[in-house]
């Protein structure tokens, strides 16, 4: 490596510091079914919980976390023209699943000798959270559409302010693609 | 004699490594719910949640001491406990599960070793404790306070007072968190 044109190494150093950049990588996307035109739909109810544990007993049955995340997507929902009723009569069920998993982020293994900006240039295991919001025709039991947001959740639970920012960021960015 | 003395100075270091690191501990609170008029409190129905080792689901003690220590800080917060045939201000529930984590050792890239003379290359595994405590609003049955404290249980879980401290330790650091009623 020493013998490498200084241009290059710098060429290195920048190509190994992107990864890091997003060290809470957020990565959204989203699926809607064949020819679902929402557009037919007008309510929606909540599905109950399911009985899934998050991973996280921080998060398991937490009130504040389930309220804030419903909060916000009743928000966005509403905001969209569709209107809240009642379970049982609705024209749509909205699920939502939440689940955090450690991953190891080795990205920077190729670059051993790279100058990274934060200077944590090493692998590293974080907590990854992934939350799902399902859309269901209530009727068909069809799965319309599904949006889910992933990013590191590091330090974000244990702060009730960042727990709750990072559910508003997150169900704006699912949202952001829901199809109406 | 030299290297005995290293390798026991390196076994101590693992160990200190891992039950050293530092518990964590916080909260969630209801920030619209007025905390000063909650007086009595009593238990909540049994965890009917799994705790993810049997040695804690099977251990009574474990159970008693938890009980023991946060009964001791709610008195020393103000609180009482309800009459037998009392309606409580506030039902307490709490949740106690062990998960194995990972680790990644921390290697010194620019100089190639690690800190400690401690490594172990790659990932490794411990098992952290999490204990969880639930405040509910006895009317209106909606949570008001969940405080946790989080750490390493590697040696703790076999060793009953090393147990009983980090109980005493964990419960003590939430509730300095809790809302006092007074």
């Amino acid at each position: 490596m020493k013998r490498l044109r200084l241009s290059l190494r710098l060429g290195l150093a920048t190509l190994a510091a992107i990864p890091l950049v997003s060290c809470a990588p957020v990565h959204v996307d989203s699926y809607v079914g064949r020819n679902v035109d929402l557009r037919q739909y007008r309510t929606y109810a909540w599905a109950a919980a399911d009985s899934f544990s998050t991973g996280d007993p921080r998060l398991d049955n937490n009130t504040f976390f389930i309220e804030r995340l419903q909060r916000a997507v009743d928000d966005e929902l509403q905001r969209k023209g569709f209107e809240v009723t009642t379970a049982g009569q609705s024209d749509l069920v909205v699920h939502y699943h939440a689940r955090i998993e450690q991953r190891l982020d080795s990205s920077d293994f190729q670059y051993p000798e790279s100058q990274c900006q934060s200077g944590e240039c090493r692998p590293f295991i974080y907590d990854a959270g992934t939350l799902l919001i399902d859309v269901v025709d209530r009727r068909s039991n069809q799965l319309l559409w599904r949006g889910w947001v992933e990013r590191g959740l590091e330090g974000t639970i244990d702060d009730q302010a960042r727990m709750e920012a990072a559910v508003d960021d997150a169900v704006k960015r699912i949202m952001a693609r829901f199809p109406l | 004699m030299r290297s005995t003395v290293t390798v026991v100075a390196m076994m101590a270091a693992a160990l200190l490594a891992t039950a050293c690191a530092p518990m964590r501990v916080s909260s969630h609170v209801d920030r619209a719910q007025d905390f000063s008029g909650y007086r009595t409190f009593d238990w909540g129905p049994a965890d009917a949640l799994p705790a993810g080792d049997p040695r804690l689901e099977r251990s009574p003690f474990f159970q008693d001491h938890i009980q023991g220590a946060i009964e001791r800080q709610m008195a020393a917060k103000g609180f009482e406990r309800a009459a037998v045939d009392g309606v409580p201000d506030l039902r307490i529930h709490f949740h106690a599960v062990i998960a194995s984590r990972l680790d990644v050792d921390e290697l010194d890239y620019q100089r190639g070793y690690c800190p400690g003379s401690d490594c172990r290359s790659g990932v490794s595994e411990y098992e952290e404790g999490t204990l969880v405590i639930d405040l509910i609003d006895a009317r209106t049955n909606r949570l008001v306070w969940r405080g946790w404290s989080q750490g390493s249980v590697e040696g703790v879980l076999d060793n009953e007072d090393r147990l009983v401290r980090k109980v005493e330790e964990g419960v003590r650091l939430m509730f300095v968190r809790l809302p006092s009623p007074r």
